[in-house]
Formats: structure tokens, sequence, C-alpha cells
């Protein structure tokens, strides 16, 4: 777990939430920017996925694994799932319902970061 | 205005139903669906007999945000009495879990998620049922109206 890669997934996570609250706010669904910045936070979220796999692969683990594990392939779902859910959505809370999903990736990134710190490793 | 077409094509508006802002709380639903499912399955296959009591709440905690989240995607009648029994079920948990947990936090020595009323997910399980509660009223009222 990097500090770097968790703080880029903060910063997208939060652009996103924000895009979303503005669709919101614009009475707009959402449209390629929402897209666009999913993606990336998808992206990321794989790279941390991977990084820690080698990781944990390599015996460098956190003491509690099996939580760990839980929220990584946790956050990996919520984007993808937040917007197949908000595509479907035709009014303007189809932003919203992006930015929540964006905001608990915002607050699991950092949870997992302390899940793994607290291996004393 | 670019940005603005870039934000997406204009909305429709939502009247009612289970669209529009009751979406919103089937996604938070969900995601505590997932949250409380992921620790109890964690905690009560790891560790059961450190702390039956609490984890057995987890896990309950778990079917109730399971089941108002069905309740609301599935909407209709049948779906939001099925919603409004488990929000209702879901607020008295919070309430009475965060309540013992503070009064008697030997048995609670993991954490659940209603814990503190929900501290540890910045209070939003006691938020939740409240805002469930009156997008319920909300929509009722609008339909019957």
């Amino acid at each position: 777990m990097q500090i770097s890669l968790v703080v880029a997934v903060t910063v997208v996570a939060g652009v996103l939430t924000l895009l979303g609250l503005a669709s919101t706010l614009a009475r707009r669904q959402i449209g390629l920017v929402h897209l666009a910045g999913a993606g990336l936070l998808e992206g990321l979220l794989v790279v941390q996925a991977v990084v820690a796999g080698v990781a944990i692969a390599g015996g460098d683990a956190p003491a509690d694994t099996p939580t760990f594990l839980g929220y990584l392939v946790g956050a990996l779902l919520i984007p993808v799932a937040g917007v197949l859910w908000a595509r479907t959505e035709r009014t303007r809370w189809a932003g919203t319902v992006l930015a929540v999903a964006a905001a608990a990736i915002g607050v699991m990134v950092w949870r997992l970061l302390q899940l793994w710190e607290a291996s004393g490793a | 205005m670019r940005d603005r077409s870039a934000l997406g094509p204009a909305a429709e508006s939502s009247d009612g139903g289970s669209g529009g802002p009751v979406r919103v709380l089937v996604v938070l639903y969900a995601l505590f669906a997932l949250a409380a499912g992921a620790r109890a399955g964690v905690q009560l296959s790891t560790r059961f007999a450190e702390a039956p009591v609490a984890y057995l709440l987890s896990a309950l905690a778990a079917v109730v945000y399971v089941v108002a989240t069905v309740g609301l995607v599935r909407g209709g009648r049948g779906g939001r009495r099925t919603a409004l029994a488990a929000i209702l079920v879901e607020l008295v948990g919070v309430l009475v879990v965060g309540t013992l947990s503070l009064a008697d936090p030997a048995a609670f020595p993991d954490e659940t998620v209603w814990s503190g009323y929900g501290r540890g997910y910045g209070y939003v399980p006691l938020l939740l049922p409240v805002l469930g509660l009156l997008l319920l009223r909300r929509g009722t009222a609008g339909r019957t109206s």
C-alpha cells in the first residue's frame, strides 16, 4: 500500500463526488465526464489491488488479512455497481448515486491503508 | 456551456415511484449491506468465539440492510412495506445496540456496525433510517394526494 496511490484515489474519488453532485444540481443525468472519472477511479483501484496482492503473496500481509481483502475487493466492485446503477437512472439523482459510491471509495481507501499499516511490518 | 453538456443529458423529472431520491437511498443501503455483511462474514468465520453476541448482531444488521435494499429496489406497495419494516428494525437496532455498547462496553469487545450509534461509520447508520423513513413517507404522501 503506497500513500501516493491512496492520495490519488482520494483525489479522483473526491472530484467524482463533486461532479456527481454538480450534475444533480444542474438537473442533468450523468455524462461522459462521470464515466471517465469512474473509469480512472476503477483503474487506480485495480493497480492498488494488484500492488497489495503482490505484497501479500510475497509474505507482507496485514494483521487482519481477511478484513483487508474484504475492503480491497469491495472497493473494486463499488464504482462498477455505482456506474451501472446511475446509468439506468433518468432523473437528476443519477449523479448523487455516483457521488455516494465515489465518496464511499474515498473513505474505504483510508480504512484500507489503516488496516495495512496495522501489520507492523 | 460545454462542460454542462459533458455533465450529461437533461434529467427527467422524478415523480415518486422507486426512482429519484429513493435510488440514492438504495445505494446507501446497498453499501451498508456490503459493509455489514463483509464484516459479519469475517467476524463469524475467523473469531466467532471471541464475541458471539456482537458478531451475531453484525450479521443481523447485514440481513436488515439487505432486506431494506431489496424492498427499496422492488418498490411498489409490497416493496415499500418490506423496506419500512426493515428500516424500523434498523432504527431500533442502532438505538439499542448503540446505547448498550456505550453502557456496557465489555459486552461488545469488538465493533459492530451499530456500536456507539455507528460512530465507526461516521454516524451514517444512525442517519440512514431517519432519512429512509422521511423519503418513504414523502413518496407515499405524493402518491395518495
